[in-house]
């Protein structure tokens, strides 16, 4: 009798789990088949399998090429995904260095207002993206004018002809911002990381004639590597799906990150009448992370564990 | 002179992050609060009017209450299938499955996919054309040939509970797991000893145990549900209208469609404050549950 309810709660277990695995699963595989089909075939059954499975052929094999050249050329997936790779690699690099000098600094040295500057970081864990959109777009155009206002002369005077610089509707803009608004997150882990190594190995390297910069970034940046990876990880996606602030500063279609482009060619009426494209370009726009996802999913899973029970 | 070098190595290191993170998110964050108080075009001299813009609110049925509305709807009506799923999930994989790893792994993917992404999929799913899978489903399986058009504004907020649970169920199931696997294994031992049950178990150890975390999870839910903005904004095309505004999408209208700086911050300043009392209440009942062990 026990034996049969165990083994009757362990089917039950095991039907749970795995219908909702399909049901997690079965989406994107539906996306990731329906990609290489025709319009025409996705009309005739959403569900069926794309030619280029059931029969196999050179036909079949050019839906898929069609799909993706009129994704990545036609609609400019090419574009999209290569501001996505700039505006996020950059962002990374700038994230990564900043934020490991002001957290190695904030964890390793005794000075007047440390306290306060640890604080203003830290209290920018709580502040939402949408409170500070607005001021920025205004601080933005303020910024602009008078960085123009000041560098206009010279450059006439320079015969450059007449000068405007603008933060909106720039990539260096937006990264800025992206920058700023993800410090407070990568200070406070990294902070606590380079709290949990040993302080010798700072006064070992100072020993060895080591001055403070170059046991930073000789010593303590490699060493710093583990928590390095964390941040960068959660960074990227973060930043590699971010919508509001794109939608707020990027306007022209060449300047696009993939979500906005992805967004933009959703709103328009004409992918109507051809599906297979925006099949394959939502593929293009989900293969990245998935990507970064299953070769680092460990760490990423560990780095949430960790930063919600410290948190 | 060592110590000179110091000051200089401490100045050149905080000094360019701090001052980024100064000018992009402190100053604009002052800023904010000052925009909320005024009535401004964006153009002219804005115009002091004090705490009107938030007194509006109370009034304002057209839009702000149906928006606060939204907000609460897709965070409790989804929360509560997210939070029973991801218990339930977690559960059954913290007590020894086999493929524990392949679930986990499975169940956290479409969380990392970008929330445009995800509404567009959904869209597809829901949609009235012969593209869509649950029409098609609904006519092949139960004979409606009539297709519904699940993402109209009417029932948009319905449609997209099952989104939010398919996206979010896998981050709090791995959360709660790693609250689970936390707990020493004698606590279990010596409750079955007692003879309690699976059922008891998870109510007496479990959960007490885990209850941090748990609270965290709620958290969690709460400012998401805030913060909402992408889907809607993708599924209405990017004019979302009474019946679907949060206050995300409202705040986007008010600010650069109808050029309500003013109103329209004092929105963004309400969702900080809200997301600031959510965190605060958390923390009381963290620390009040903390101590009782």
């Amino acid at each position: 009798m026990q034996n049969l309810t165990t083994r009757t709660f362990a089917s039950i277990k095991y039907l749970l789990l795995s219908a909702y695995l399909v049901a997690v699963i079965f989406p994107m595989v539906w996306v990731l088949y329906t990609s290489a089909k025709s319009t025409q075939e996705i009309y005739k059954n959403p569900l069926g399998l794309p030619a280029f499975i059931t029969s196999p052929g050179s036909k079949s094999f050019g839906t898929l090429i069609q799909n993706y050249r009129a994704a990545w050329y036609g609609s400019h997936f090419s574009s999209y995904f290569f501001n996505s790779v700039k505006v996020v690699s950059i962002s990374l690099a700038l994230i990564l260095l900043l934020g490991s000098m002001a957290a190695y600094v904030l964890a390793r040295f005794e000075f007047k207002g440390k306290g306060l500057i640890y604080v203003l970081f830290m209290s920018g864990l709580l502040i939402p993206m949408q409170l500070i959109l607005i001021p920025l777009f205004f601080q933005f155009s303020a910024i602009g004018e008078s960085l123009t206002a000041l560098l206009a002369p010279s450059a006439r005077a320079l015969g450059l002809g007449e000068l405007t610089i603008s933060l909106h509707d720039t990539h260096f803009g937006l990264i800025l911002i992206y920058v700023a608004a993800s410090l407070p997150f990568t200070v406070f882990v990294l902070t606590s990381f380079f709290k949990s190594l040993p302080g010798e190995l700072r006064e070992a390297a100072m020993l060895d004639g080591a001055g403070e910069y170059r046991t930073f970034f000789s010593v303590m940046m490699p060493i710093g590597k583990p928590g390095l990876v964390t941040v960068a990880i959660f960074n990227f996606l973060g930043l590699w799906n971010e919508y509001l602030f794109g939608l707020v500063f990027l306007n022209s279609d060449r300047l696009k990150t993939l979500p906005l482009g992805l967004a933009s060619i959703s709103m328009q009426a004409q992918y109507k009448s051809d599906f297979g494209l925006l099949f394959a370009g939502l593929v293009i726009s989900m293969a990245p992370s998935l990507i970064v996802y299953l070769f680092l999913q460990e760490k990423l899973t560990k780095g949430i564990t960790v930063g919600a029970l410290k948190g | 002179m060592k110590q000179r070098n110091q000051t200089m190595f401490i100045l050149s290191f905080l000094g360019p992050p701090f001052l980024i993170y100064a000018l992009f998110v402190l100053v604009p964050t002052v800023n904010a609060f000052r925009y909320s108080l005024t009535k401004w075009d964006g153009l002219s001299a804005p115009a002091f009017v004090g705490l009107h813009n938030f007194a509006t609110f109370v009034s304002s049925r057209s839009d702000f209450i149906p928006a606060i509305k939204h907000n609460l709807f897709l965070t409790f009506v989804p929360g509560v299938f997210i939070l029973t799923l991801a218990l339930t999930f977690a559960n059954l994989i913290h007590h020894k499955v086999k493929g524990a790893r392949l679930f986990r792994v499975a169940f956290f993917f479409p969380n990392i996919i970008s929330a445009v992404a995800v509404a567009l999929l959904w869209l597809l799913i829901y949609s009235p054309t012969k593209v869509g899978m649950l029409n098609h489903f609904r006519s092949a399986f139960l004979h409606q040939n009539q297709p519904v058009a699940f993402t109209q504004s009417s029932t948009l907020l319905w449609a997209l509970v099952p989104m939010i649970v398919w996206t979010a169920t896998g981050f709090y199931m791995v959360l709660f797991l790693a609250a689970m696997e936390n707990i020493p294994e004698s606590y279990y031992e010596a409750a079955r000893l007692d003879g309690a049950s699976p059922w008891n178990l998870f109510w007496s150890v479990t959960i007490p145990l885990m209850w941090e975390v748990l609270t965290t999870g709620v958290v969690f839910l709460v400012i998401g549900g805030l913060k909402f903005f992408d889907a809607i904004w993708i599924m209405e095309n990017g004019r979302p209208k009474t019946p679907t505004h949060t206050l995300s999408t409202l705040m986007y209208q008010k600010v650069f469609e109808q050029y309500e700086i003013g109103q329209g911050t004092s929105i963004a300043v309400l969702l900080f404050i809200l997301v600031l009392i959510a965190t605060l209440i958390s923390q009381r009942l963290m620390r009040r549950e903390a101590l009782e062990y």
